[in-house]
């Protein structure tokens, strides 16, 4: 009998169903679509519109509001098998695993109906801002304020590298208020459609083979209606960091795709590549290296079922450690695939024909972005082994 | 009165693994992972556009095959198949096509029937006979390799496109129907497809159930006997011919070689 049950270490059936199923649908686009449309400066929009046809981009949302009721187990597993593949979907990291469990958790009910069946049938899209410029990883220093002007908010400030925004129709973002007892400054979250004046965005060109393009944001006294709020404004921090797991283990899963499909093409390569008598994949210097990069995928691949299972569970607290830990440990376990394989191909690791050397760049994305390795190591330092703060 | 599909599928060896033969000559099961015959895909994609234009339809998918035979089951399921029907019996090992279509065609009759589609042919096996066998003991029309068709008011119809001509072929309910591989892409499973497979019912049968005695299946049952199996040579490197002005020429010279030319 196969194991049936769902827990990080063993998948379900319909899980294991869900990763072949997702992968057949990524290897029928496969990497020289991605590419094409990236140089053609075109979205991987088919793409988007079959996975949405078949329900995998809305996995995570509730069924009663057009998603697939499960969880970010099975978000997480869309991504990294697309990944694998070579056309990853970024969005998913924000429009169904942030933006959409953000207002399926807290967002009023005219909220989840006004923006849940589009987030999970991908018909609409919602980008994340939550970077500035001059707080960097460091979201205590977020500027970008709203203040309560009769029954509408004012927002201005600054967002940087936010994804997709053009493509997207509003963009969540990461805002202050005044908490009115004390004083301080709390955070908010605001959903801002794209049209709305005052804001603007602007590409910023990026050395990364994606379609998704990065854009800075210029709010200027943004003017939004009062349910441009999301949920609670006295519970901000906490809806905060129910979106912002969801996005390490995307992005977990979005490096580990990265590395499985780097590493898949080095493996191919090395198998029949033959300059001696052997295949160099049969030479140790070459063959380590890749086994290597496999177990390090795995493990990282273990850690990420376990935050995402975590929670699904609904602890957020341990998902939180445990996505930190994920998206630590997958970035490196990508970014090393990545290296492994161009080594791997010499010359040809470099060429544009075997296009693994924009990974490059890409794979080195999961180490800065969301916050970098370094903050997680901070956050590890702090929370998990009680070494005092240097900042 | 609803619109009875039997689908008959396999569960074979993955086709991209390094696949063997058992000591018996059978093909070895355990060493690589199985799926859903590819070509079988067709056969239930077909159902399905069959069933979506019907105003009720049922398709039931069957299958003859061990314990992990289910998983080809439950991916027909979850491109949504109704329900499912697992034929197993020690004694079916190394049953040919003789055998195999025998069981199909009392699995059949034991679920109800108007219309039984099959692949062109199975991905392991490739006999590609099973269906116009299996027609015959039903004592159906058989209507094979189709590569367009419809079902319409108790009729079948269909074209079979051959190598001179395409025919369009008709056949009065109940028929046996086989499809090829350009009749049309199969759907992937969707999320709520993949969900719902698995509290869809799959019956499971032995021969006892289906009055089959044991002798006239299995190895001992074939009629024909793989007498031996060798490894496929492998294969040798190439002639690589470098151009450095008489490219065409070295080629040429090769082709005469080879008799190609």
């Amino acid at each position: 009998m196969s194991v049936t049950f769902d827990n990080a270490l063993l998948e379900s059936e319909e899980r294991r169903t869900l990763r072949a199923s997702v992968a057949a649908l990524g290897r029928r686009f496969g990497r020289e679509y991605f590419t094409t449309a990236v140089r053609e400066g075109r979205q991987t929009d088919e793409l988007w519109q079959e996975a949405a046809k078949l329900g995998y981009l809305g996995v995570n949302l509730p069924e009663e509001y057009g998603g697939g009721g499960a969880g970010l187990s099975e978000l997480a597993i869309v991504l990294e098998e697309l990944g694998a593949t070579g056309c990853p979907l970024l969005l998913l990291v924000v429009s169904p695993a942030i933006c959409g469990t953000v207002i399926a958790r807290f967002g009023t009910e005219e909220q989840k109906r006004r923006w849940l069946p589009g987030l999970a049938d991908g018909t609409r899209r919602m980008a994340f801002g939550i970077t500035e410029p001059d707080a960097g990883s460091n979201s205590h220093r977020i500027t970008t304020t709203a203040r309560r002007d009769g029954d509408t908010w004012v927002l201005t400030g600054r967002k940087v590298f936010v994804s997709g925004v053009d493509i997207a129709d509003a963009t969540l973002i990461v805002g202050r208020t005044e908490d009115a007892r004390t004083g301080r400054l709390k955070p908010c979250l605001f959903v801002v459609e794209r049209e709305t004046p005052g804001f603007e965005f602007r590409h910023i060109p990026m050395e990364l083979t994606a379609p998704e393009k990065q854009f800075q944001l210029f709010l200027d006294d943004v003017r939004l209606p009062a349910d441009a709020l999301v949920g609670d404004e006295d519970a901000g921090l906490l809806q905060l960091f129910a979106g912002l797991n969801p996005e390490r283990v995307m992005t977990a899963a979005f490096s580990l795709g990265m590395g499985r499909y780097a590493l898949q093409v080095a493996v191919e390569y090395a198998r029949v590549r033959q300059v001696w008598k052997a295949p160099i994949g049969a030479h140790q210097a070459i063959a380590h290296p890749l086994a290597q990069a496999r177990i390090d995928l795995e493990l990282a691949g273990l850690m990420t079922r376990k935050a995402a299972f975590l929670y699904d569970a609904g602890d957020d607290m341990a998902a939180g450690e445990a996505a930190n830990m994920a998206k630590y440990a997958a970035a490196e376990a990508g970014a090393r695939a990545v290296d492994q394989a161009v080594h791997t191909l010499g010359g040809n690791g470099l060429t544009t024909e075997y296009g693994l050397a924009s990974l490059l760049t890409a794979s080195r994305v999961g180490r800065i972005a969301p916050v970098s390795r370094e903050m997680i190591l901070n956050f590890v330092c702090h929370h998990t082994l009680g070494l005092p703060r240097s900042y | 009165m609803s619109l009875r599909i039997v689908v008959c599928v396999k569960y074979v060896p993955d086709a991209t693994g390094d696949r063997h033969f058992a000591e018996d000559l059978t093909t070895d099961r355990d060493a690589v992972d199985g799926l859903l015959s590819e070509l079988d895909e067709y056969a239930v994609e077909q159902a399905l556009q069959i069933a979506d234009a019907a105003d009720d339809a049922e398709i039931t998918v069957l299958t003859v095959g061990p314990e992990d035979a289910k998983d080809a089951l439950r991916k027909a399921l979850s491109m949504g198949a109704d329900k499912g029907v697992h034929v197993e019996d020690d004694d079916l090992h190394g049953t040919d096509v003789v055998g195999t279509s025998l069981v199909l065609a009392k699995a059949v009759e034991h679920v109800g029937y108007d219309l039984v589609l099959c692949g062109m042919a199975s991905t392991d096996g490739t006999m590609g006979v099973l269906p116009a066998i299996l027609a015959e003991r039903l004592g159906v029309p058989q209507v094979t390799l189709l590569s367009e068709v419809a079902v319409a008011d108790g009729t079948v119809t269909g074209r079979r496109d051959g190598d001179a001509a395409s025919e369009q072929l008709q056949a009065q309910l109940p028929a046996v129907v086989s499809v090829t591989d350009q009749s049309g892409e199969a759907r992937y499973p969707s999320f709520k497809g993949i969900m719902a497979a698995k509290k869809k019912p799959v019956e499971s049968l032995d021969l006892s159930d289906l009055g089959i005695d044991a002798d006239e299946v299995g190895l001992g049952g074939a009629w024909t006997k793989v007498e031996d199996a060798a490894k496929r040579p492998e294969r040798t490197a190439g002639t690589i011919v470098k151009d450095e002005g008489e490219g065409g020429k070295q080629l040429a010279e090769f082709l005469v070689s080879q008799k190609f030319i």
